[in-house]
């Protein structure tokens, strides 16, 4: 069972200035509240530009020294291969959708994680 | 009895229409196409030249050279033309691949076959080489399908079993490349071979801090900047610029290309401002990121993969308006060895 409260972000490709300080302020508040693993989607993006790669390596510097994990679901073969040019793949996992980044083992070890820490609190309350 | 060698390059215009139309549908369909010119240089050889030599070594003294469309079909008069001046059997060659064919020995088979239209395939399909007898130059319609035999045409096809890839897939490509810079084909660099499998082409600067990793080819006049690291397998061709700290590995950079610092070019094909995955077959658009783009040509740096420049640079003669049918849309050119 996943029990974890993922933090899906939908990236503001092509979009304005403010839609792109949206969402450098919403990950740095999933990544200093909550401590679960953020997905930031790019599926809605055709291609990427060179803001848009400005951005996402933003995102990177954010994540870096943290334990929450930053995940990034390319969403087309076009984004996967741009993450790979640019380097970014080897500093972040990139996944082509937010099903196979569920199933990434760091995060599913999480969620086995989650899944035994809150069967042993309900362990007293069942006995 | 009388021999004629006709070279068909695809059209340069039809290329680029193509590339055009396919790289704005590039991103909503992620296509997988070769977007490159067939006359690109490959560890900068012409292929075009290799089939020159091997038409030449079968004892013509010249050969007409064509651009098609990419449905490869002419008109049915260009060949009528032929017969009409006497030709009475016809080589055809559709630039598509590199093959180390013995054509003395395709002819040899094509006699004894008796087909009247004898292709050469090897065991991957038609590689774009064929013989026409006489009867075979008369069309039937209003257009003839000039290099390929129909496959339920009854002829025996000639079956090659040397060394050959096509040159329009980028991974076949790839790996002609590799063999070349191995010797495992007949293919060598052409340049300077400055330590074992790392050959460097006149002019090519790089810096003191690039890491050139064999085995390995950079063309003529392109610029390797800082710490950039080149190789292994990898052809940077002429004219090139590889930023700072960029690698290119097991991967081709076409001529005139440059490459942004940072980047990591593995296992793709970069033509100016885009980028053939091998492994995925996605095309990317590099220019929206600044990441590469097309370097202009300037006319001093002008190379020779133009038509009338390779046919100078190997000192021949050549001359225009003697071929059948020449049209606005097929322009022939008949090209001395």
């Amino acid at each position: 069972m996943n029990t974890i409260p993922w933090v899906i972000l939908p990236f503001p490709c092509g979009s304005s200035f403010a839609d792109r300080r949206g969402l450098r302020k919403d990950l740095l508040i999933a990544l200093r509240v909550s401590g679960s693993p953020v997905i930031v989607d790019l599926s809605s993006c055709g291609t990427l530009g060179h803001e848009d790669i400005d951005l996402l390596l933003e995102c990177v510097a954010q994540a870096a020294g943290r334990e929450t994990k930053v995940l990034f679901v390319a969403g087309s073969r076009v984004n996967r291969v741009l993450l790979e040019v640019t380097r970014i793949s080897s500093l972040v996992p990139v996944f082509n959708s937010v099903r196979e980044a569920l199933a990434y083992p760091q995060i599913a070890a999480e969620n086995d994680d989650e899944v035994l820490r809150v069967s042993q609190f309900q362990k007293p309350g069942s006995a | 009895m009388e021999l004629a060698a006709v070279v068909v390059v695809p059209a340069t215009k039809d290329l680029r229409l193509s590339h055009e139309a396919q790289t704005h549908a590039a991103a909503a369909s992620e296509n997988a196409r070769p977007f490159y010119f067939p006359r690109m240089p490959i560890l900068g050889n012409d292929v075009l030249r290799s089939w020159m030599e091997r038409i030449r070594k079968l004892g013509l003294r010249s050969l007409w050279l064509s651009s098609s469309p990419r449905d490869e079909s002419v008109d049915g008069s260009a060949l009528a033309e032929f017969a009409r001046q006497g030709v009475e059997r016809l080589l055809v060659i559709q630039l598509k691949a590199y093959a180390e064919m013995d054509l003395a020995d395709l002819l040899r088979f094509h006699c004894e076959s008796r087909n009247p239209v004898t292709e050469a395939e090897d065991d991957r399909g038609q590689l774009g080489v064929c013989l026409r007898d006489h009867l075979a130059l008369h069309p039937k319609g209003d257009k003839h399908a000039f290099a390929s035999a129909p496959p339920d045409s009854g002829n025996i096809p000639y079956q090659f079993r040397g060394y050959a890839k096509r040159i329009l897939s980028a991974r076949e490509r790839q790996e002609l490349v590799g063999d070349g810079l191995t010797g495992a084909c007949a293919m060598r660099p052409l340049g300077t071979e400055i330590r074992d499998q790392v050959w460097v082409g006149e002019g090519a600067n790089l810096a003191d801090s690039v890491r050139v990793i064999g085995p390995t080819y950079i063309g003529a006049r392109t610029i390797v900047q800082a710490g950039a690291t080149i190789g292994p397998f990898a052809s940077v061709e002429h004219d090139c610029v590889v930023g700072c700290g960029t690698t290119v590995e097991r991967s081709t950079v076409l001529p005139y290309s440059y490459l942004a610092p940072g980047l990591l070019i593995r296992h793709q094909l970069v033509d100016g401002g885009y980028l053939e995955d091998l492994s995925w077959g996605a095309v990317a658009d590099l220019h929206p990121a600044g990441l590469g783009s097309r370097i202009q040509r300037r006319e001093s740096r002008r190379q020779a993969f133009y038509e009338s420049d390779v046919l100078l640079r190997a000192g021949k003669a050549f001359t225009r308006d003697l071929a059948p049918s020449s049209t606005a849309s097929q322009p022939w050119l008949r090209v001395q060895l």
